[in-house]
């Protein structure tokens, strides 16, 4: 089921990458428009309703991080970014998602796997009901006598021993400290965690909460965290505080 | 006796430099030593004799004239005042003994003949040879007979003399031992902290104090790690930047590819460009794994860090066991860490197609298993396959897909971590890689 009318804006400054990528999301159904750099990217999401943007890391000038953080501290906070990056490497990956961007493509990426990618990005963000806010970017949350740390992806216990999570359980966690005393159905917690790499299925979200259950040290009877809430999906029942950035 | 001994220095010799300083300062000292007591007791020796013979010669005309002119019974109390301390007189006849034998006896003899004039028929003759003792006998000229009997001996030596000996070479050779120390201790000092130099980080410079030539040797060996590490520094860059501007044509390459028609040849170049791409990228890796951004080190626990690992590869749908073990809080830098452990997985995938993970303590300290039931490696070419860009022909060949660098890249992230990569047969084939982490966490800065 592709979007109609999706626009998507693609950012970068190699002319040839700009236009070849235009063509290719073009012939898959998607409406495109094409931006060289940081101003024209402004100019564009000013003048026009743009869905999500695909932006170019290494970019002369305004480089794409600078430009993904700006917009989220702007008008066109709520546009979904992906960002193309040069490095696999888990640093630069990091703070692409702490400015903001949504997901991110390795360089050299094929026009396939971008697509996938801004697939599931558009229908991610269309699957968070509208009265439910993204928590802002804090890099500590705390909850009962854990403390996420949004950054390094890991728990910390009161002592401050780190307990990392896999990729597919800080999403789930995510995605519950984010919408804290609200019951999430088993197909919304699907598509938000759904991961770069993974492809979940219905019956693994069930396997998924019960694996953060064990990192929580929560017990499927006791459920001091995670309740599960019968025919309907499953609910974060503590409290949920932002720490900042003091850590 | 087959070879000579190595590096050409005596077999007798001690193997360090403090030790071989210390020997000859030793034997030196002892030498020279012993050569000026000898020298002080021959002159002792000599001083001694000239005395006694100088007192042989004034004092026995002397005593024996005393004696001719006292009368026979005021004699006897008259004897202990002119005994001296190498003869004394006797009034009566010397004891039957041998002729004399020694030179000095003789010459001593011929003294105090020679004193009293020839005016007596001396009677010498030896008594004893040790102690050396002799009597010359004579008649006084009224008949009694008088004996002199000699005891030549050295001045006694104090009794404290050989302690105060044996205090004076312990405490030159103490003093031997303290400089052979401060002299050498500089030098290991400076030795191992070239040991711990780290051509890839810039690290603390050696302390440049101390004596004129270790500041010296100090500052030298500051400036060769400031030179190696700059010249790392720009190793790396280089291999960045050609990565970095590789990225751009790469891409474009790829995206022109995938607008074409399918056809064998563009399946073949796209599988070319994606091998490309990620010897560019393991390149980079390597590059910057020399050189880790590390940050603080992170308390971590060590059976979830595993579990997330493995979490993330089985979520791949890929074939990645964790095996129960043992479980720790090791202080880390766990994004280098996790990189490491990804990379020996990778490894695994790559050449068995399975991996398994496992944690383990023993007294090495903290260990990570990788394991796989590959074909293993050869324990000659262990070494080799921690070297970059090599590779086992041909069974661990382009085919799988590895760009040589994966073990490479993580045993220089290894020992980033203060760590050590030890490979080693999977009893039941295939092959074992431990992360041996210190006990002692790696220091944070």
């Amino acid at each position: 089921m592709t979007s109609h009318a999706d626009h998507i804006l693609v950012v970068d400054d190699d002319r040839e990458i700009r236009q070849m990528v235009g063509d290719y999301l073009g012939k898959n159904g998607l409406r495109v428009s094409l931006a060289a750099d940081g101003r024209e990217m402004r100019a564009m999401l000013d003048t026009s309703d743009i869905d999500l943007i695909v932006l170019d890391v290494m970019m002369p000038g305004e480089d794409g991080l600078t430009l993904c953080r700006n917009l989220r501290a702007g008008r066109h906070r709520a546009v979904p970014v992906i960002m193309l990056t040069a490095r696999d490497d888990a640093t630069d990956r990091i703070i692409g998602l702490e400015m903001g961007a949504d997901d991110y493509v390795i360089k050299p990426f094929s026009s396939r796997e971008l697509l996938a990618r801004i697939t599931a990005v558009i229908r991610r963000a269309r699957m968070l009901p509208p009265n439910l806010q993204v928590s802002e970017a804090a890099r500590l949350i705390g909850f009962g006598q854990w403390k996420l740390d949004t950054t390094a992806r890991h728990l910390l216990d009161e002592s401050g021993t780190a307990y990392p999570l896999s990729g597919a359980e800080f999403r789930l966690l995510r995605v519950f400290v984010d919408h804290p005393q609200r019951v999430l159905s088993r197909d919304q917690l699907l598509n938000l965690t759904q991961g770069r790499d993974a492809e979940l299925f219905d019956r693994s979200i069930d396997l998924l909460v019960s694996r953060l259950r064990q990192r929580l040290g929560d017990g499927a009877r006791e459920q001091t965290y995670i309740k599960t809430v019968r025919s309907e999906g499953y609910v974060f029942s503590q409290p949920v505080v932002l720490i900042g950035d003091d850590a | 006796m087959s070879a000579a001994s190595p590096g050409g220095t005596s077999r007798f010799l001690p193997r360090t430099l403090g030790a071989r300083v210390l020997l000859i300062l030793a034997t030196g000292l002892l030498l020279a030593h012993a050569l000026s007591f000898a020298l002080l007791f021959y002159e002792r020796a000599v001083a001694t004799r000239s005395m006694m013979l100088t007192n042989l010669e004034q004092d026995i005309p002397l005593s024996v004239a005393l004696l001719e002119r006292l009368r026979p019974q005021e004699r006897t109390e008259w004897l202990p005042r002119l005994e001296r301390r190498t003869y004394r007189y006797l009034l009566r006849s010397a004891r039957p003994g041998s002729p004399l034998s020694t030179e000095r006896s003789r010459q001593v003899a011929g003294l105090i003949d020679e004193a009293l004039q020839h005016r007596y028929g001396l009677r010498p003759r030896a008594v004893s040879t040790s102690p050396e003792r002799y009597e010359v006998e004579l008649t006084l000229a009224d008949g009694q007979p008088l004996t002199i009997e000699v005891t030549p001996s050295l001045l006694p030596i104090a009794r404290w003399l050989p302690w105060m000996l044996v205090a004076q070479i312990v405490l030159l050779l103490a003093c031997a031992g303290l400089a052979v120390r401060l002299a050498t201790r500089p030098l290991a000092r400076l030795a191992e902290a070239a040991e711990q130099l780290d051509p890839a980080r810039a690290g603390e410079p050696l302390p440049q104090h101390g004596s004129a030539e270790v500041a010296k040797a100090a500052r030298a060996l500051n400036a060769l790690q400031q030179r190696v590490s700059a010249h790392v520094a720009e190793r790396t860059q280089i291999l960045a930047a050609i990565s970095h501007d590789l990225q751009t044509p790469m891409t474009r390459m790829r995206l022109r590819l995938e607008a074409m028609a399918e056809s064998p040849t563009r399946a073949r170049l796209l599988d070319d460009i994606d091998h490309m791409s990620q010897l560019v990228r393991e390149g980079v890796n390597f590059a910057r794994s020399a050189n880790v951004a590390t940050g603080p080190a992170v308390r971590l626990d060590l059976a979830s860090f595993l579990d997330s690992i493995v979490g993330d590869y089985e979520d791949m749908g890929k074939p990645v066991r964790r095996i129960d073990g043992d479980s720790a809080a090791v202080t880390t830098h766990p994004q280098v860490l996790r990189r490491v452990v990804q990379n020996l997985v990778d490894n695994a995938l790559a050449y068995a197609g399975s991996a398994e993970v496992a944690s383990r303590i023993d007294e090495g300290g903290v260990c990570i298993d990788v394991l796989d039931r590959g074909p293993g490696i050869p324990e000659d070419q262990r070494e080799a396959v921690l070297q970059p860009f090599r590779r086992l022909e041909p069974s661990r060949g382009r085919s799988s897909g590895g760009t040589g660098l994966g073990l490479a890249i993580a045993q220089q992230l290894t020992q980033a971590l203060a760590g050590r990569l030890q490979l080693s047969n999977r009893e039941g084939g295939g092959l074992r890689v431990t992360v041996v982490l210190s006990e002692t966490p790696a220091p944070t800065r």
